[in-house]
């Protein structure tokens, strides 16, 4: 029993993106822009919620969120969203059986089907997507 | 609910998000992003009732997706009945609360309240 205990690493575990390739990073970075998009999204609600204060209620909460700060933190919910949607579909394409390749043998040195070239373009592409995606959304906020 | 069932509504609430969260930021995009966040020009697309009733999808579709995949993570860390069931429950009366909380805004914004 204590054996198994040890073997749960819980959230440091699930953190670690250095064992596992790019795959694992690419799980650990949809669950981390996916708590990020959440935490985005009930603040947004609140912050649209500033509407029912009136002109001078809205303005105000403007004023604190069209900032610089605001800006950056804009930025990283661009990327964050864009990097979430295009590994989202990817994920869902995996487990629609898309891209995952043929079953096969099982041969040394017994490299998953699954993690293939296709998967690993598609979590690069979506990486650079979502910088992409920031430095337009920085362009349009900044430019202004 | 059995699981499968639950993800095929997370991955129909992300697909159908991804579509109607385009439009909602193209209306920021297109007006200028500065002047569309003006009061008169926040008033009017609330006012606008197709589009008010576009962000009142929005708001229930990113709910459901969004608490549903807190569910999923906080139950790939820990598992047990008990655990597992105040997650769900949680997580629902959160997403229940964020969409009453939502839809107040929305509803009362374009009925002209404010």
């Amino acid at each position: 029993m204590a054996k198994i205990d040890e073997n749960k690493e819980g959230i440091k575990g699930m953190v670690n993106p250095t064992r596992y390739g790019i795959e694992r990073f690419a799980y650990l970075l949809m669950r981390l822009t996916g708590l990020g998009l959440l935490a985005y999204f009930v603040a947004h609600i609140y912050e649209t919620s500033n509407i029912l204060r009136g002109k001078v209620g809205w303005q105000e909460f403007l004023a604190i969120t069209q900032t610089p700060e605001g800006h950056i933190i804009l930025a990283i919910v661009i990327g964050m969203s864009v990097f979430h949607t295009v590994n989202g579909i990817r994920v869902m394409l995996g487990h629609g059986g898309i891209g995952v390749g043929k079953p096969a043998r099982p041969d040394y040195p017994y490299a998953p089907q699954s993690q293939n070239a296709r998967h690993k373009i598609a979590i690069y592409s979506s990486i650079v997507l979502a910088a992409l995606a920031m430095m337009y959304g920085l362009a349009v906020m900044f430019g202004e | 609910m059995r699981e499968s069932v639950i993800m095929k509504i997370h991955y129909g609430t992300a697909l159908a998000s991804v579509a109607l969260v385009a439009v909602h930021i193209l209306f920021r995009l297109t007006q200028g992003f500065a002047e569309s966040l003006q009061y008169e020009s926040v008033i009017a697309n609330y006012e606008f009732l197709p589009y008010a009733g576009m962000l009142e999808i929005i708001l229930i579709l990113l709910s459901i997706h969004g608490f549903n995949g807190l569910r999923v993570i906080l139950l790939e860390l820990k598992q047990g009945p008990t655990f597992e069931k105040s997650v769900t429950y949680g997580c629902i009366a959160a997403m229940a609360l964020i969409i009453l909380y939502g839809s107040r805004t929305i509803f009362m914004t374009s009925m002209g309240m404010v």
